[in-house]
């Protein structure tokens, strides 16, 4: 592969331009880009050369080598992420549609019932749509058909894709879709500019005129003719009342001849619209409320589709769990970020982690095959490599790693999908509790507690109900514990209908699938209760008496005892790091980035972003050999939000010349001082003019205004 | 009535020290370090009664700008070693970015070279345009044109090789609008045949990128399926240029701290030097340059309203009418209309100002401090 534009040279001009063209793509690019699968293909031939001594390596120097192979491999884990990602970004599509479809549903019968309301009034011929003044209608009807969905999230960016759903929707029943933004509806653009995108958005060729008679003529055509039209708003309050009354008031003179009906997001309260719009455009509304699923049945539905089922054989470890839960919680709050948290969760460890690639095999019908084959092609370091992951090395694994990277994986595929079975059955007995999913997750992939539990375990052979309820279990279990709780004490034909479920999650684990059929037979006549009794381990009898049904504590214990043998962490199996992501530093600094912290620390600490050893030496405080802006930065700590140019100045000269003068003084060694001369006042000036701008882009100062010339004002107050 | 109103004024009094308190406050909330809570107003008082830059032995701006190019650098090797560190995380760049994440850099410090680096080492397999997002003379547009038209060509050129079909009439992108191009350029699959596109960013928070229009127009460029963006922030407020959906729908940033330390040679150009623009000599002076190219009729009309400045200080300008009356008994103008063009000269060069007085007719005022207009027309003679 050439570099083409090495030689491309950092001149001036590239300075002032305002864009330019740096390179080209170079030549193999566009093959590789434009078909990957025979790129693919060269490179799998490839893979499997190293293995063999082959005389072409013999041929290229070892690091060229080295270097292919890492790029095959790099580019093995690129297409791995790819297949991942976009198999969890399916499901997550599939989930959120699947949630959403009730309202679409109810939509389109809106849609159809409004439609057939127009229709029935009159059916204008296509001659009559054409022509421009208003028909003769017995009826006068200027309403347009709108449904207001309720979305309510705060954050309007969880709606997109909702809407853009619903658009898809709506658009596969036949009926023609436009939507205007928020952005589109503003002053700035004017209706001109809202009918003018809508025409873009239905016609193929956009007249130069904008006007609604063109959108008539295009109605007339053809297969146009028999569906609405639905404008979909996805974001009302952010909309200008005024351009939106005028289109409506537009639009509505229209409404017999062009169906044409609203779909309008609101986020906040069902009177935005009577606050958004005039009485008379409000008028010309015939509304319609719709309300959309709260965010936190959405947030369980896509925590139990791509992180309790691992979807995609990708998983994550407990710290990042944590992490993203905070992050929804209490930083943002929405999906959206939530889900691009966790792509960017998945980048970062198949970016990072070398046998990443390997995840694919979760996802192929044959794993074992497929590792097989792949890791029969690694080059013998690599393969080394994965007996030398932590998880295999550390010497308290409950689970010891095979000699077989093959069957390891086999083996983690296994004890993670019981591990899911397990979990769903928890949150299934918890949901009636209250437990959130997401919650219950972060406790179930803790490996502490695991760690924790096993040494409970050792400790009380038989767990007691009373070490049950009284969650000894480890304070941390709180959501599995109430969980358990709730089984204990739930009634019997919520109980009944719960055994139902786990015995469907259960299905891949035939001898506890077999219990809980066992324990369903019991519920189905009472009195079995007491012949299948003794089949159970003893319990205390104090349970009796405060009155539960003895079947509720068996599943009880039946729970308790699946999730102690078979609620095994991620992080506690061997290879895990071949499917799951732990770094969170990594994850949290790319996801967000702090500016304005971490350009005061740079400025403030640039001695140990710099990792120099002039400028820590000596204690003081503020140094000279400091990085010139770091000097003024230091400096501008002293001073409140103002600071005064000309003291500034004199206090940065003061510490640029000091090196000097103190040791003119002090010392008696002249001839080190006369090394650094006193710098010159021109250049002093020029340091101190440069430090400001460079502190006015960073954006930690404004300038002065003409009414104080002297002073500046400080932004930013501490990192 | 009265005692009432005494009350009021009263109350309102204690209002007002309240709220000065209340300042006070959030101020010292704002200024952690600051001990003293309640002086900090008094300080910044004091600041400003204190030293002024006039009080500097200042140099010309010409010197200035010349010790500017020769400022020594600092701390050489250790910002090397920063850098070259950087150049082992470039193949963890280009996999996110092939993973479809912009990258956004920030950090102390020109990212300039960093990037280009990185993009002309790295991003061969890309056609990367650099934005000098930094540049006060930024048109995003022609940016878009410039990319969809090497689309354009390159789908023409495909098309041409494999079928040898005729090709399709160019075209012209420059008058299309906004919206079309990005419609153009949603629209290009690598099926096209494209290479991809990096668009390299510096500054996207730049001063000429700031609005929100750009932003938007950007956000929605960095989505379409064959663009990758890399970009560099330097602003400590940056992430306020970009709501939710932008950043995680359609930027898709991933964010990485490279504080580089390297001058910000470029960056710098474009703005002011504090110790040269910001005193009223530079205002002196361009007054100055401005006034000895007027007639010198119209220089003398100036020094009346300049003389009338000095020795009214107090007041808020020079009544029109007055000026006119001294003016005509100087002879310098002989009608209200000859005065007027004068008048309408100065305001074009903002030599001065035009205010309401508190009894409505129109007043005149030179925007220069006392001083700084003294010397005025000291040069001026």
């Amino acid at each position: 592969m050439g570099t083409p534009s090495r030689e491309a040279p950092l001149t001036a001009a590239n300075n002032i331009q305002p864009f330019f063209v740096l390179h080209k793509a170079s030549a193999g690019a566009s093959a590789s880009i434009s078909s990957p699968a025979t790129s693919r293909a060269r490179r799998r031939i490839e893979v499997s050369q190293p293995s063999s001594p082959n005389p072409k390596s013999a041929k290229r120097p070892r690091d060229d080598d080295d270097e292919a192979d890492m790029e095959m491999y790099e580019q093995l884990r690129l297409e791995a992420f790819h297949c991942t990602w976009s198999k969890i970004q399916s499901t997550i599509n599939e989930v959120l549609r699947g949630i959403n479809l009730k309202l679409f549903d109810q939509v389109l019968r809106w849609v159809q019932e409004s439609f057939s309301a127009i229709r029935s009034i009159m059916r204008p011929r296509p001659a009559e749509i054409q022509q421009p003044y208003p028909l003769l209608t017995d009826v006068i009807c200027r309403k347009i058909p709108t449904a207001f969905v309720l979305t309510k999230n705060a954050e309007f960016v969880d709606d997109v894709t909702t809407f853009r759903d619903l658009m898809d929707h709506l658009e596969s029943n036949g009926c023609h879709l436009a939507k205007l933004s928020a952005t589109e509806l503003s002053s700035k653009n004017g209706v001109g500019g809202c009918l003018r995108s809508l025409l873009r958005q239905l016609l193929s060729d956009v007249p130069d005129v904008a006007d609604v008679s063109a959108l008539a003529s295009w109605y007339c055509k053809g297969d146009n003719y028999d569906q609405p039209i639905i404008i979909i708003i996805d974001d009302l309050e952010q909309c200008s009342g005024d351009v939106l009354g005028e289109l409506l008031m537009t639009l509505s003179e229209w409404v017999i001849k062009i169906p044409i009906f609203f779909v309008m997001g609101i986020a906040t309260t069902l009177d935005a619209p009577r606050k958004l719009l005039s009485s008379e455009a409000l008028q010309r509304l015939d509304p319609c409320k719709l309300t959309l699923g709260s965010p936190s049945d959405r947030m369980n539905a896509l925590v139990e589709a791509i992180l309790v089922k691992p979807c995609a054989g990708f998983c994550i470890s407990h710290e990042v769990a944590v992490f993203l839960r905070n992050y929804f919680f209490r930083h943002d709050g929405t999906i959206t970020s939530f889900i691009s948290a966790l792509k960017l969760a998945c980048s970062k460890h198949f970016s990072v982690e070398p046998l990443s690639f390997l995840c694919m095999g979760m996802l192929e019908e044959d794993s074992e095959n497929f590792w097989r084959d792949k890791f029969g092609a690694l080059p013998v370091a690599i393969q080394k490599q994965a007996f030398g992951l932590p998880s295999c090395t550390r010497e308290n694994n409950s689970i010891k790693p095979g000699n077989n990277l093959v069957e390891g994986l086999s083996e983690l595929m296994k004890l993670q999908k019981d591990w899911s079975s397990v979990l769903s059955c928890l949150y299934e007995a918890g949901r009636h509790g209250k437990v959130q999913l997401l919650d219950i997750f972060c406790e179930a992939i803790n490996p502490d507690l695991h760690t924790q539990n096993d040494s409970n375990n050792e400790l009380l052979s038989k767990p007691t109900s009373g070490n049950l309820s009284s969650g000894k279990s480890g304070a941390g279990r709180r959501c599995i514990a109430q969980a358990l709780d709730t089984v204990r004490y739930m009634p019997m034909e919520t109980l009944f209908r719960v055994l139902e479920v786990w015995s469907i999650h259960l299905e891949g684990m035939n001898e506890i699938n077999a219990k809980v059929k066992e324990l369903q037979s019991t519920t189905t006549s009472e009195d079995c209760v007491t012949i299948t009794k003794d089949k159970w381990p003893r319990r205390s009898t104090n349970s009796t008496a405060i009155g539960t049904v003895p079947l509720n504590d068996k599943a009880t214990m039946l729970l308790d005892d699946i999730t102690r043998n078979f609620l095994v962490p991620v992080e506690c199996l061997p290879f895990h790091e071949i499917i799951c992501f732990k770094n969170v530093g990594v994850l949290q600094s790319a996801l967000i980035g702090n500016p304005r912290r971490m350009v005061q620390l740079d400025l403030l600490k640039s001695q140990s972003r710099l990792n120099c050893s002039c400028c820590s030496r000596n204690g003081i405080a503020v140094s000279a050999s400091l990085h010139d802006t770091s000097v003024m930065c230091n400096l501008a700590q002293e001073y409140g939000d103002v600071i005064n140019l000309h003291d500034w100045y004199l206090s940065f000269d003061g510490i640029i010349n000091s090196k000097g003068k103190s040791k003119l003084v002090g010392s008696p060694s002249k001839k080190k001082s006369k090394a650094t001369p006193q710098q010159s006042g021109a250049m002093i000036q020029a340091r101190f003019c440069r430090a400001v701008t460079e502190l006015q882009i960073t954006g930690l100062l404004r300038m002065p205004s003409k009414r104080r010339p002297d002073l500046v004002q400080r932004i930013a107050f501490g990192p | 009535m009265a005692p009432r109103g005494g009350h009021a004024a009263a109350s309102s009094g204690s209002e007002d020290e309240e709220e000065e308190a209340e300042a006070g406050f959030s101020r010292s909330y704002f200024l952690a370090k600051e001990k003293e809570t309640s002086s900090a107003k008094k300080r910044a008082r004091a600041a400003a009664a204190v030293g002024k830059l006039s009080d500097l032995n200042l140099v010309d701006e010409q010197v200035l700008r010349a010790s500017l190019a020769e400022i020594p650098p600092k701390h050489e090797k250790e910002v090397e070693a920063l850098t070259r560190s950087y150049k082992d995380q470039y193949r963890n760049w280009l996999f996110e970015l092939r993973c479809g994440f912009g990258l956004l850099m920030y950090g102390f410090g020109s990212k300039k070279l960093l990037l280009e680096d990185f993009a002309s080492t790295t991003l061969t397999d890309f056609t990367v345009i650099v934005v000098n997002g930094y540049l006060p003379s930024i048109n995003l547009k022609q940016v878009l044109a410039t990319i969809a038209e090497m689309f354009w060509e390159q789908t023409k050129l495909k098309r041409k090789r494999h079928s040898g079909t005729r090709s399709q009439p160019s075209q012209n992108f420059a008058s299309q609008s906004m919206d079309d191009i990005i419609s153009f350029l949603n629209n290009q699959t690598s099926e096209d045949g494209v290479d991809g596109v990096c668009l390299l960013i510096h500054n996207i928070d730049g001063p000429a990128l700031r609005d929100a229009e750009s932003q938007q127009c950007l956000a929605q460029v960095s989505c379409c399926p064959q663009i990758h963006v890399v970009a560099s922030v330097d602003h400590v407020n940056a992430p306020l240029l970009w709501d939710k959906k932008m950043v995680h729908t359609q930027f898709k940033w991933s964010w990485y701290h490279v504080p580089t330390f390297a001058p910000y040679k470029v960056e710098c150009v474009f703005y002011p030097l504090i110790l040269a623009s910001g005193g009223h000599a530079q205002t002196t002076k361009t007054a100055l340059v401005v006034l000895q190219s007027l007639t010198p009729n119209a220089q003398s009309v100036f020094r009346v309203l300049a003389e009338y400045q000095l020795a009214n200080e107090k007041e808020e300008g020079m009544p029109v009418s007055s000026l006119y009356t001294k003016c005509r008994e100087r002879f310098l103008v002989s009608s209200q209309v000859t005065l007027n063009s004068h008048l309408t000269e100065f305001k074009d060069h903002d030599l001065i100002k035009i205010k309401k007085h508190s009894d409505g007719q129109d007043c005149l005022h030179i925007p220069l401090v006392p001083d700084a207009l003294g010397k005025l027309l000291q040069e001026l003679a």
